[in-house]
């Protein structure tokens, strides 16, 4: 059977030698004039991102490895050991670490559990789903003078424990000032996780879920074994864009406190940040590429955890 | 075939990517927009031959140029006024006596429809008494009509009525228009207008001071004025008797800008950078050149015009090289002609990189480039709109390549500079021109090495001190912030120094020495330290703003320095006689002690006249230092040297140093009616209530200001450095307030500012 087929298709081939030429020079021409065209197409976006993505990359490489731009000596990895050694580069990466470890969890479960919530029957539905999108529309700089109010040290907070007979609080300048920004993080980002988290919950088919409370399944079984596997792509990729987020949070204490805050605030992009302003492009670009490194290595990791849980669903 | 497509493909993009590295690093300095010119204008320079002390007014007829001038005749001791007439283009002057009698000022020359010239004057009379002394004075204004060719006054016209008749009228601008009709302007923003014929033919009244009037080519007068947005230009309607609306495309805001007369255009308008012409039909500006293109000094430019034969002129006074040589001010006649590019030698182009363009470099500048034949230096000012902007744009050029040949280095961190290795040692070229290092000041080449390297050049310094009474700090050269928080918390001061403030009492203390709290070395901050916290608490003793409501009423600062009400004065040290002064002022011998600091060297060198750093990165080294070099050049530095005390700082080359001093002590005599030599004063100095008259110094006093120079060996700390000030400032802000305690407060600004050692380290 298996050598009929073949001797079949063998036939084929030699019945139509002609017509299959022909075939064959017109559709290798059209394939090419398609090839063209998607090339042509293809071109802008493909020369953007080498422009805009690859090109500045290349550039950030090349500055890693000289002694500074202006004399550009090469110096190969020194620029890398003198950075990872530097104690403010330690200290910055320290903090995005411990900020990430923390908040990006927290923005994925919270966002979640309030999707969860808002999916449910509860009143007032589409009020708390504005009230938690509405930190999105509010602009960075109002957000930060609004937390400037609330955790001055003669802010509402320390009012409010004034009231209960607790001492002030330095939140901006203690350790208690990654908490603050925890909390900012937070404020800000759960609604828009929590709009991703809806949808993808909307978009689990009813049947299985019926199916599910038809086999007695309990609503936690269905939430760890149906939802949470058929949301795996998008609890990725929030938690993605909330790692991404997160190292974004510069902007937020950057405005509040400026170049140098509290060492519990000083973030990598600080690092960056300054060593740029001061010609220190080497510093610069060598503490981006090891950020860069260990940024591919965790959305690495989760992309294999998500195909680990969710290949089942998928397609 | 595939293969090889990918190949190129492959290819074409590394080279893109090699391009983009490339460009990065280019060390070409990008030419400028419009940088290649199709035209030049060369200066050709003529001496006018007049010899005068001023001119007072200047009126250009045709090619022929009018000037008022007045000299002082020393022989009759009496001054001498005449008319001056020189013809531009065949290079004739002549003299003219002018037959004006008393005491006048020439407020405007304009020629009058008959071909005389009309000279708009105020003429003041005075009564005296028995003795000679001035009991009282009156002014009138007149309408003189002057014969050009002999200088005769053929008419006289009282305008006192035609101006307002008040007491405090004055005429301020003065023009002619093209029917003949005369225009004179009031100090009060009032414009009179005569016909030809000297008959009244109305008044205009604008709300805004007028900056100048002058007729237009096609004959019509303008005036300007700063209005809401900017300077307008309006015309003066005859017909309506009122201001026409403002014409278009001046441009400029508020900068300064002046309208000159021009042939081929509407006007011909002058700032402080540039001139253009413009255009009253287009209601648009052309510019022209550069002032620095054509080696004149803008400050300089009393006068211009254009020619018939299309050539610009200008009137130049050097006013620097009057005052400087005491001698009769020097005036020149600069001609403009328009030239292809192509025929003119071509220079080799050094550029100059500066936030702002100091007045001596500018003049250095000019003079080299009017000298040398080789290279021609180019100005790049950064600071166009606001310092941080001029900074960002200047590091954008160090890191593309396109760094400026000559760094000026005063508004910028030389250490961060010097560091990056963007400073080329300049040891080697003086060597290799034959400068002498030891002929130089050691301590002020030292302050300007990095590891060893020449990196700055300066060429004036004065030294920024701190002084207190010897009978109250005794006589010591320096003090350590304990000592001197020691000190004047025993004394109780109702002020440390004159206006102090909370900030002033930071930077005395902490920013002018702002590494004596941090160790680089170990990167160990000491902001939590003693000295710090006690820094605080004393700063917390001084009202945050001075209050200058009181100004009027406080005591002399002499006064309260003499009483101990004031322990300190915080000034600069730029020449002997300044010190002479400083000592007068406090009646006893001074400490100089500068700022605290823990080696006890807290006297600052503070570069005056330019501070200069040749780039690394320059492919024309050899032509910057021909620039360069001119700083610290014999010739240069004994021009410092001035009879009348200098007072712009110390030269840095020791024999003119030397030089300054032994004028500094050279006695100045008269005769008294017994034909006696009596020593008299060189000058007159003074401070607030203080004035005192400078006598030769002697030679304990020349000692001291010597002592004083050697002293100082380090440059202002990185005050300049805002992170470091805005942290203090921010975190010291509830301190001051009664919200946190010193030590908390010091606690905040040693952790951020750890940050910032940590980074830099």
């Amino acid at each position: 059977m298996h050598f009929s087929i073949k001797g079949k298709k063998e036939e084929g081939l030699k019945l139509k030698p002609l017509k299959k030429g022909k075939k064959s020079g017109s559709s290798s021409q059209r394939t090419r004039k398609g090839k063209l065209i998607s090339a042509g197409y293809l071109f802008p976006s493909a020369f953007g991102v080498l422009l805009f993505f690859v090109l500045p990359f290349m550039i950030v490489i090349y500055y890693s490895m000289i002694d500074n731009p202006i004399s550009h000596e090469f110096v190969f990895f020194d620029n890398f050991v003198s950075v990872f050694n530097n104690s403010a580069f330690q200290q910055a990466a320290k903090n995005t670490m411990a900020f990430s470890a923390v908040a990006v969890p927290l923005a994925v479960v919270l966002s979640l559990l309030l999707a969860m919530m808002l999916e449910s029957n509860i009143p007032f539905k589409s009020q708390f789903r504005t009230f938690f999108l509405s930190p999105m529309m509010v602009p960075i700089a109002s957000v930060v003078l609004i937390w400037q109010v609330l955790f001055h040290y003669n802010g509402m907070m320390n009012e409010v424990m004034g009231l209960f007979q607790q001492d002030k609080v330095d939140w901006l300048n203690s350790s208690y000032a990654q908490v603050v920004i925890v909390v900012l993080f937070l404020w800000k980002n759960l609604g828009y996780n929590m709009i991703l988290f809806m949808a993808a919950l909307s978009s689990i088919p009813k049947d299985i879920l019926e199916v599910a409370v038809l086999e007695s399944a309990t609503p936690a079984q269905t939430f760890f074994h149906i939802k949470l596997r058929y949301m795996s792509s998008t609890i990725l990729f929030v938690t993605i864009m909330s790692l991404i987020n997160s190292f974004k949070v510069f902007r937020e204490i950057y405005l509040l406190k400026g170049d140098y805050p509290y060492d519990t605030m000083y973030m990598l992009q600080h690092f960056m940040n300054n060593t740029f302003s001061r010609l220190d492009y080497q510093k610069m670009s060598a503490a981006a590429i090891m950020m860069a490194i260990v940024m591919v290595a965790i959305i690495g990791i989760l992309f294999l955890t998500e195909n680990y849980f969710g290949k089942d669903v998928e397609g | 075939m595939k293969k090889s497509k990918k190949l190129i493909l492959a290819g074409l993009v590394l080279s893109a990517l090699l391009a983009g590295l490339s460009g990065c690093k280019g060390k070409e300095p990008q030419k400028e927009e419009g940088e290649t010119k199709e035209f030049v204008y060369v200066p050709e320079y003529v001496d006018i031959d007049i010899e005068c002390d001023y001119i007072y007014a200047m009126a250009a007829v045709g090619d022929e140029l009018y000037m008022n001038a007045v000299a002082w005749d020393d022989e009759e001791d009496e001054r001498h006024e005449f008319l001056y007439k020189y013809n531009m283009l065949e290079s004739k002057g002549e003299q003219l006596p002018i037959a004006l009698e008393g005491d006048y000022n020439v407020a405007g020359m304009a020629m009058g429809s008959d071909g005389n010239l009309l000279m708009a004057v105020s003429r003041y009379e005075y009564d005296t008494d028995e003795n000679g002394e001035i009991t009282d004075s009156r002014s009138t204004l007149e309408l003189i009509t002057v014969s050009p060719s002999d200088g005769s006054v053929k008419n006289t016209m009282d305008l006192t009525e035609v101006m307002g008749g008040g007491e405090n009228a004055y005429i301020q601008q003065f023009t002619v228009d093209g029917q003949g009709n005369i225009y004179l302007s009031d100090g009060n923003s009032g414009i009179h207008v005569l016909d030809k014929d000297l008959k009244k033919i109305c008044d205009i009244t604008t709300d805004n001071w007028i900056n100048s009037m002058l007729a237009s080519n096609e004959g019509d007068v303008y005036i300007s004025s700063y209005g809401e947005t900017g300077m307008e230009l309006k015309m003066v309607d005859l017909a309506g008797k009122k201001l026409g609306e403002a014409v278009q495309g001046v441009g400029g805001g508020f900068g300064n800008r002046e309208f000159f007369p021009s042939v081929s255009q509407s006007f011909l308008v002058r700032n402080s950078e540039q001139i253009s012409y413009y255009d009253l039909e287009a209601q648009a500006t052309q510019d022209l050149y550069k002032w620095l293109d054509v080696d004149i000094n803008s400050e300089n430019v009393n006068y211009m015009g254009e020619l018939s034969d299309g050539r610009i002129w200008a009137v130049t006074r050097d006013y620097e090289a009057s005052a400087s040589t005491s001698g009769g001010p020097e005036y020149e006649l600069v001609l403009l002609s328009r030239k292809d590019a192509a025929e003119v030698a071509e220079k080799q182009e050094i550029l100059y990189g500066t936030m702002w363009l100091d007045s001596n470099v500018k003049r250095n500048i000019i003079n080299f480039n009017k000298s040398n034949s080789q290279y021609r230096i180019t100005v790049k000012e950064y600071v166009t709109e606001d310092f941080q902007s001029g900074i960002t744009q200047f590091n954008a050029d160090l890191t593309t390549g396109d760094c400026p040949d000559i760094i000026e280095l005063s508004s910028l961190d030389f250490s961060q500079y010097a560091s990056k290795g963007i400073l080329e040692d300049l040891y080697p070229y003086m060597e290799k021109s034959g400068i002498n290092k030891d002929d130089y000041l050691e301590n002020i080449l030292k302050a300007y090495e990095w590891d060893g390297k020449l990196c700055g050049l300066i060429p004036r310094f004065y030294i920024s001190t701190s002084m207190a009474k010897v009978s109250q700090v005794g006589d010591v050269t320096g003090w350590t912030l304990e000592e001197m928080l020691d000190f004047a918390e025993t004394k109780e001061p109702e002020q440390l120094f004159q206006g102090s403030t909370r900030d002033g009492i930071f930077y005395y203390c902490i920013y002018n020495n702002i590494d004596e709290f941090i160790n680089w070395e170990t990167g160990e901050c000491m902001f939590t330290g003693e000295g710090f916290i006690r820094t605080l608490e004393f700063a917390a003793k001084f009202p945050e703003e001075y209050n200058y409501n009181e100004e009027e009423e406080r005591e002399g600062i002499a006064s309260q320095i003499r009483n101990d009400k004031i322990l300190l004065m915080q000034n600069s040290i730029s020449s002997v006689q300044e010190y002479q002064m400083m000592n007068g002022m406090f009646g006893e011998k001074i400490a100089f002690l500068g700022y605290p600091n823990s080696e006890r060297k807290g006297n600052l060198i503070q570069p005056t006249g330019g501070c200069m750093g040749l780039s690394s990165k320059s492919d024309k080294k050899d032509g910057a230092w021909e620039f360069m070099k001119t700083m610290i050049s014999k010739e240069y530095q004994d021009s410092f040297s001035d009879e009348r005390g200098g007072g712009w700082g110390f030269p840095v080359r020791k024999d003119a140093l030397e030089k300054q001093f032994e004028k500094d002590m050279a006695p100045e005599y008269y005769e008294d009616e017994n034909g006696e030599k009596v020593e008299q004063p060189k000058t007159t100095w003074g401070w607030d209530d203080f004035e005192m008259e400078i006598m030769a110094a002697t030679q304990e006093e020349v000692d001291g200001v010597k002592a004083l120079i050697v002293s100082a060996e380090k440059l202002p700390g990185n005050s300049n450095d805002e992170q470091l000030t805005n942290i203090i400032t921010e975190e010291s802000a509830p301190f001051f307030k009664g919200q946190k305690t010193a030590k908390d407060t010091a606690a905040v600004i040693q952790n951020r500012i750890q940050i910032y050692v940590n980074e830099n380290r």
